[in-house]
């Protein structure tokens, strides 16, 4: 019986998706998929993380903790939505609380001192002159500003949206919210991203 | 069709459109209603470059021990049972795997010499008794007599004390 309900589980995670079938591995004890689902969403977890907090080492900290509580859930993971639904949730919830809990920190001096943090690969690659250099600077603080001035769950929303191509719906289960309401913040957060950043066309 | 502008939900179909998520039969539509209408257009251009500055925004690359910090996190968290199965079951990653495997040897190496070390002291005290002309030895020397070597010196002080007082030397 307990094995029907293993493979029921199994199948209806395969259905699900392949993340949630390693996800069950690890469960089983496998640190291999563990390692598998690591490679697989690290960076995605990273770069989420380091646009919400716009700190490079805030962000690879929240990284490691994110993928801490994932390994620490192991025993009671039940594939009942998308792993990444579930990832996702845990980087967005350790997010909004790191922003809360630094809210009164300077914010403009962690924007001013993540400079140093930049991919220096682009610059480096397309070899632009030093004012074009200083062009993008510009325009990359401009766009960073633009981010950071909105509401912590536009800002989430806006990320997920933009750079992990999700859909709505799944939006709306990480942030915990109906989908028509991730419609509404994803409309405002880029109503005023364009009143701040459509001059750059 | 009527200007998706005009209410909040048509609206979004106009941005649906601009992130490239509209149903390509939808696009069509659109498509020709933006081309004769102003403010949609307007919408969609402002779309678009929110769209591109947004793209030229790219992270730093993740640190490379951000694995192996993990990992030793991780480690330092699994409770003794988990550790005692860790060598038998899959590593998280080959490289981690061997890390943890010499780890695994070497706390095995600990606890064998370990073990061997007990194992001696043990043996060392059941060992057998010294010989009896060594005990004989040991037990020739009793409290009493040096209790009795004790009086003695003190006696043999006192009198050159005696001495040392009574002689020539001392009265002058």
């Amino acid at each position: 019986m307990a094995e029907r309900v293993k493979t029921d589980i199994g199948t209806a995670a395969l259905a699900l998706d392949f993340d949630a079938e390693l996800m069950l591995r690890v469960k089983e004890g496998d640190g291999a998929s563990f390692g598998v689902l690591l490679e697989k969403h690290r960076s995605s977890v990273v770069h989420f993380l380091y646009r919400m907090v716009q700190n490079h080492a805030v962000a690879e900290e929240l990284a490691q903790e994110v993928f801490l509580r994932v390994y620490r859930s192991r025993s009671t993971y039940e594939p009942t939505a998308k792993f990444t639904t579930w990832l996702f949730r845990i980087a967005t919830h350790l997010a909004l609380n790191a922003l809360r809990d630094g809210k009164n920190e300077r914010l403009q001096e962690r924007l001013d001192d993540d400079t140093s943090e930049r991919p220096v690969r682009q610059v480096s690659d397309r070899r632009p002159s030093v004012e074009q250099f200083l062009v993008y600077q510009a325009k990359l603080d401009e766009v960073r500003r633009a981010i950071t001035a909105l509401p912590e769950k536009q800002r989430a929303a806006v990320l997920m949206h933009k750079y992990e191509e999700m859909e709505y719906s799944q939006i709306a289960k990480v942030l915990s919210c109906s989908e028509s309401a991730v419609k509404s913040l994803l409309f405002r957060a880029y109503e005023t991203l364009r009143a701040r950043l459509a001059h750059m066309a | 069709m009527n200007c998706p502008l005009e209410t909040r939900e048509n609206a979004q179909l106009l941005l649906d459109y601009c992130t490239r998520k509209l149903e390509p039969e939808s696009v069509a539509t659109l498509e020709r209603h933006i081309a004769i209408c102003g403010a949609c257009e307007e919408f969609a251009r402002s779309q678009r470059a929110v769209w591109e500055a947004l793209d030229a925004w790219q992270p730093a690359p993740v640190s490379a021990d951000f694995d192996s910090r993990l990992y030793r996190r991780i480690e330092g968290q699994v409770s003794w049972w988990d550790g005692l199965l860790r060598p038998f079951r899959p590593p998280f990653s080959p490289s981690f795997g061997k890390a943890t495997m010499w780890r695994s040897l070497r706390a095995a190496a600990a606890a064998c010499l370990l073990l061997m070390a007990g194992v001696l002291l043990e043996h060392r005290a059941v060992a057998p008794a010294p010989a009896p002309n060594d005990m004989a030895q040991v037990d020739s020397v009793q409290p009493e007599q040096v209790e009795r070597t004790l009086d003695a010196m003190e006696m043999l002080n006192e009198f050159s004390h005696h001495v040392r007082t009574d002689s020539p030397d001392s009265k002058l």
